[in-house]
């Protein structure tokens, strides 16, 4: 044999060689191709889109991480946007599945949901006690009462400095911070306070408005003199650094933001109730009718509700209320 | 004469730097310079601080660390450094390589576990190697064939491999289904890869082929046939070697593929190939060594890491109410499908035009209004091309808002100014007696740019882009304009899902959550990895230039 | 004949193949899309602001609230709910952030551009450059980040009235983020200036201080003036880190004035952002008005930029 012949060989050789390992991988590496194999998964899957209020946002977001640990198949997608900001742009128009609020629908929000074929349910999930907090340090300030709030946040008076509504506060700037006109906390302050006297005031507006809560505490938190107001489950996280006022509802007698007093009903006129409204035509799929299921029979948890995001849960009867009306609407949607 | 000095200064020997005002300039000077880069290193240290928590670490803990890592790697490095400064370099870019590649390789790890069935990247591999061989075959027949023909055959070719016959007509025409794609036939196959397997051949493979070109380009073919299937034997081993320490085996081959192969196909290049630099291959091996003996000490001696933020958990987690449980992995993989679908988007766009522009415009009005257009475009601040975004996008096309398609598109806008004008000055600095010697020997517009511009100014381009990318990657206006979710649970897994990014992810961190824990840790955590990615990504750009900058 | 006329004699007889005027097509349509953003973006932006503004809203059929031109030109409160829509309020409050930060970058960039053009040794110059390029890395968001978490405390200490949300540190970590484009694009322009100019300066017994600041910068002056253009028209579009960092509330301040620098503000893009988190689709006046923000913002930088373009073609120095 010369060069050529043992080169052929040789290259022969290769070949077989790689041909081997390539069946050899192929043996060890192939397998019954079981594409596209979606794994036995609990059967819901599908994605749920929620926006609107701030406030309801922690309890939303808990919600929708316990659920997901348990139904792994389920996507959720949150925004934080406002009660208002919500139901104008992404409810009402059809984007989404559910809408947070703190405050009831209103009649124009409910004709531009209808106008786009959108039906809302309406549901209670929690109660809040609205606190209006001040600076950890500022002790010129131990209670409020509503006239003097209103006097604060009118904006017909606009008072520049604390002394011009009360003379037994200092004469310092007044700095305010507080949500912005998309939400529902804006809202509900406006109703309960405002428009708690004979004359109906409107919200003054240069203030320092964000739907942003953590962004009202930060500003409350860096001058003695600011004052804000924002749901309670943001203020008792940070009662080392802000102090909730007690609010006198005009009977002489303080009362302190707390769980307590929102559940006993004393916390007037801050107590309010608060909402989530799903739209009829989602709850007809199965993913979106189950979540919704889910949050309500945990509206009553106390740890998770409570303790963990800072609202009072639902009592006993008003949850059974509000799983009557959840059925119903599921029944008819699912028709 | 009275000139005749021997102060030797950068300017030649005749500036004199010792009068006071001038050397008080001089330091002034000195300390502007350093003003905002010491400011932004003292920022940094305190994120890192709030993050990783040194401090909370045993002393035990730091000075092993110290035994085996700091000290002899500092040793080998000022070893190196008095003798030979070449290999110092190629050991800091080895070890440089080393951090990236691990960092790539949890970004494809992350891809192909979450978003991409491995036998999809399968099929869509073998969906273009089957037409690009009929593309080679019909370029062979160059003389045979027109043009038209060629370019109606690949077209043709790819068609159909990649959709089928009649492709996404069908929904629209009405027509049935004559010829399956080729993707469609792999995936429904009866017998398919392994999911370690299709990693190994698709990924390990591209991987083995370059390195091989690197390591034995002048040995000839059999040393490179060789070292490519030595490549991949190696990465075929992951997927037993994983199992062993407790990783699946195919993120293990993944990790194998992008993380470790390239640093050891350099590795081997550089000891095989430059003789002298050899040395400085015991850098990298000091720090890896040193790692893993630390680690192991540490362990055996029961010295306590310190109380860090930044950990697996955090980046594998997705999102929580509690700060201690929360973690960064939705945004992540946002983030790298947005940069993948800008690249996309924006990388043959701007590069299309820059070469437009500069090979093929004529000099006239137009072109002079485009230039300033362009250089008008890339001023625009980003809330703009964000409200872009959602005036086109999102109102007018009607998109769901907030989707991957969507924000890509949005930050390709945004970044393809940046990518046009970084390409223009890469191909503006090709010779122009190179491009008039191609046209001298006959060679066509297309022919001079696609076998002489475009590889010569490539390496710009490259480092152009990826500046621009990292720019993409820190930009949250443009996506919050746009409407990206502030809180998502899962990585998004197809164009159209909503995503978040990691900026959005921080900025919703800083701004939504109650509790002072999330702002304290989380945050900085979330900071510190984004500024990590940028980091890396912004070495990568610069070390390209520097070595194709200095290798002209 | 000129280089290009020399290329286009060459390519004359296969300009029209098939391969050649499919790149081409493909090239031109690259091209021709970057027109086509630039279209895109003044059609929308003006024909959103057209909807908010009195004049025009007829015009594109829009009936609702509107605002008029002057009242947005001249009015001094920006209040979205009330109905006031005077965008000097906003604008001022950027005209903070420019001169803040241009006081902090100004300087410190030309300073940096000398020294790196003129004093650093090679090696030095190798370090520095990346890590300003670094430094310009860096996302927005983190510096907004830094800024009311470790800068704003720090101020706090010895400016006891400051707010957390306050001009003055956003105008600060602008101002550091835009130090690497000034530096930058002046060190081009003064390494652009020749080696002969000076070893004139040199030769006739110039130090090296007299020589930079006597020859180099003034040679280099407009294209230091451009990088300053460029760089303010960057901080007034800088979104992240005034909308951390400078609060939410809409105040007329007097820019000039030291001390309203202390107080909170809120940048035309800042109110952008706030505005679309309530109100993205809604198609009411707060949406056109972030439109009408964004019209003005365009507008600005355009003019900045234009200035910048023609500067830097007067008066440049051909060497």
């Amino acid at each position: 044999m010369d060069g050529n012949d043992r080169e052929r060989v040789r290259t022969r050789r290769q070949v077989l060689a790689g041909a081997g390992a390539l069946g050899a991988a192929a043996l060890a590496g192939c397998s019954r191709n079981t594409y596209p194999d979606n794994d036995a998964s609990t059967g819901l899957s599908g994605t749920v889109d929620i926006a609107g209020s701030s406030t309801v946002f922690p309890i939303a977001t808990a919600f929708a991480e316990i659920f997901g640990k348990n139904h792994k198949d389920v996507g959720f997608n949150l925004q934080s946007t406002g009660s208002g900001g919500g139901f104008a742009n992404h409810f009402c128009p059809g984007r989404t599945d559910f809408n947070n609020a703190s405050r009831p629908i209103r009649d124009p929000e409910q004709n531009q949901c209808g106008a786009n074929g959108v039906e809302p349910v309406e549901l209670v999930v929690a109660t809040d006690a609205l606190t209006v907090i001040v600076n950890d340090e500022a002790d010129w300030i131990d209670h409020v009462t509503v006239e003097e709030l209103a006097t604060i946040w009118s904006d017909e008076e606009r008072p520049e400095t604390w002394n011009e509504v009360n003379d037994d506060w200092p004469e310092e700037d007044i700095e305010l911070f507080g949500p912005s006109d998309a939400s529902g906390t804006y809202d509900y302050f406006i109703e309960a306070i405002l428009h708690s006297g004979d004359e109906k005031l409107s919200h003054r507006q240069d203030y320092s408005g964000t739907e942003q809560d953590r962004t009202i505490l930060q500003g409350v938190e860096g001058s003695e003199f600011a004052m804000g107001y924002l749901g309670y489950a943001y203020y008792s996280e940070n009662t080392d650094v802000v102090r909730g006022v007690p609010v006198d509802d005009g009977d002489g007698e303080p009362v302190e933001p707390s769980l307590a007093n929102a559940r006993s009903g004393e916390y007037s006129p801050l107590t309010r109730p608060l909402f989530t409204y799903p739209k009829l035509s989602a709850l007809a799929e199965e993913h979106v009718a189950e979540f919704a299921r889910f949050w309500i029979e945990n509206s009553t948890n106390e740890d998770v509700i409570a303790d963990e995001i800072g609202y009072v849960p639902l009592d006993e009867e008003t949850k059974e209320e509000q799983m009557e009306t959840l059925e119903a609407a599921i029944t008819e949607a699912q028709q | 004469m009275a000139t005749q000095n021997d102060s030797s200064t950068a300017a030649g020997g005749f500036g004199r730097v010792s009068r006071t005002a001038g050397l008080l300039f001089r330091y002034l000077l000195l300390a502007a310079t350093l003003f905002g880069l010491v400011v932004m290193t003292v920022l940094l240290l305190y994120v890192a601080n709030d993050a990783f928590q040194p401090l909370t670490a045993d002393t035990g803990w730091h000075l092993t660390y110290l035994a085996t890592l700091l000290a002899p790697a500092f040793a080998v490095g000022a070893h190196l450094y008095r003798t030979n400064a070449e290999a110092l370099q190629t050991g800091a870019l080895a070890v440089g390589l080393v951090v990236v590649s691990l960092l790539f390789s949890g970004g494809a790890a992350l891809l192909l576990v979450d978003v991409v069935v491995p036998l999809e990247l399968f099929a869509v591999a073998v969906a273009v190697l089957a037409p690009m061989a009929v593309v080679v075959a019909v370029v062979s027949r160059d003389r045979a064939l027109s043009f038209t023909a060629q370019f109606a055959t690949t077209v043709a070719a790819f068609y159909i491999s990649l959709f089928g016959l009649p492709g996404p007509l069908e929904s629209l025409l009405g027509l049935p289904s004559v010829v399956p794609s080729l993707v469609d036939a792999v995936l429904y196959a009866p017998y398919a890869p392994d999911p370690w397997l299709a990693v190994t051949l698709v990924v390990g493979g591209s991987v083995a082929l370059a390195g091989s070109r690197f390591v034995a380009a002048d040995r000839g073919r059999r040393t490179q046939a060789t070292v490519a299937g030595a490549v991949l034997v190696g990465i075929a081993l992951g997927a037993f070697v994983g199992p062993l320490l407790g990783v699946d085996p195919m993120p293990a081959t993944v990790v194998a593929a992008v993380g470790i192969a390239p640093p050891a196909v350099y590795a081997t290049g550089v000891a095989a190939n430059r003789e002298h630099e050899r040395i400085g291959l015991l850098l990298p091996a000091v720090v890896i060594a040193g790692t893993g003996l630390g680690a192991l000490a540490t362990d055996a001696l029961g010295f306590a890491g310190p109380d860090s933020w930044v950990t697996w958990a955090f980046l594998t987690s997705p999102h929580s109410r509690f700060a201690e449980q929360a973690g960064f992995y939705p945004a992540i993989a946002g983030s790298i499908l947005l940069m993948l679908a800008v690249a996309v988007l924006a990388f043959p766009v701007g590069v299309g035009a820059a070469v437009y522009l500069e090979e093929y415009a004529p000099e006239n009005r137009f072109k002079r209004v485009v230039d300033v257009n362009i250089s008008n475009l890339a001023g625009v601040p980003s809330v703009v091309y964000g409200l872009l975004g959602l005036g086109i996008f999102v109102t007018y096309l009607g998109r769901s808002a907030g989707t991957i398609l969507v924000g890509g598109a949005t930050l390709g806008l945004l970044i393809l100014p940046i990518v046009i004008i970084s390409a223009r000055e890469a191909i503006r600095s090709v010779p122009n007696d190179v491009r008039n010697a191609s046209y001298g020997m006959g060679a066509t517009r297309w022919q001079t740019v696609k076998n002489v511009v475009l590889p010569r100014s490539f390496s710009g381009i490259l480092t152009g882009t990826i500046l621009a990318l990292g720019r993409a990657i820190g930009e949250t206006a443009p996506l919050i304009m746009i409407g990206a979710p502030n809180v998502k649970f899962a990585a998004p897994t197809a164009l159209g899902e909503a995503a978040s990014a990691m900026p959005l992810q921080v900025y919703a961190w800083s701004s939504l959550y109650a509790g002072e824990e999330f702002y304290q840790k989380v945050v900085p955590a979330g900071v510190v990895v984004l500024v990590v990615i940028l980091l890396a990504m912004n070495s990568v750009a610069i070390v390209l230039r520097n070595k194709y900058q200095t290798g002209e | 004949m000129s280089a290009d006329d020399l290329e286009e004699a060459l390519t004359r007889r296969t300009q029209n193949a098939p391969p050649e005027l499919l790149s081409r097509s493909f090239f031109f349509a690259c091209a021709a899309l970057s027109i086509a953003t630039t279209i895109g973006l003044v059609v929308l932006l003006t024909g959103e602001a057209a909807k908010f503004f009195s004049f025009s809203a007829p015009l594109v059929g829009v009936t609702g609230e509107t605002a008029t031109v002057v009242e947005f030109l001249t009015g001094t409160t920006w209040e979205v709910t009330s109905g006031k829509f005077g965008v000097l309020a906003l604008v001022t409050s950027t005209l903070m952030v420019m001169i803040g930060s241009s006081i902090i970058a100004l300087p410190l960039g030309v300073g940096t551009a000398i020294y790196l053009s003129e004093y650093a040794s090679p090696r030095l110059r190798s370090l520095l450059k990346p890590g300003l390029e670094i430094l310009a890395g860096i996302p927005t968001v983190v510096y907004g980040f830094f800024a009311i978490i470790y800068i704003t405390p720090a101020l706090q200490s010895f400016i006891p009235d400051l707010g957390t949300f306050n001009m003055l540190s956003a105008s600060i970590v602008v101002g550091i983020m835009i130090i690497p484009m000034v530096a930058s694009i002046s060190e081009d322009a003064m390494s652009a200036v020749p080696e002969e100019l000076r070893q004139a300066g040199y030769g006739m017994g110039a130090t090296k201080f007299e020589v930079s600041t006597g020859i180099v910068v003034p040679a280099s002056l407009s294209g230091i003036f451009s990088s300053f253009i460029l760089a303010l028209s960057r901080a007034i579009g800088e979104t992240m880190a005034v909308t951390i960092a400078a609060g939410s509330q809409a105040k007329f301040l007097n820019p000039f004035n030291p001390g309203s620098y202390t107080e909170a503000a809120q940048p035309m893009t800042a109110a952008m952002v706030e505005l679309v988190g309530g109100d993205i689709t809604g198609g009411g006046i707060a949406y056109r008005s972030v439109f009408a923000i964004g019209f003005t913002l365009f507008v600005i930088t355009l003019v900045m930029n234009i200035i910048s373009d023609l500067v830097a073609q007067h008066y440049r120095e051909e060497y």
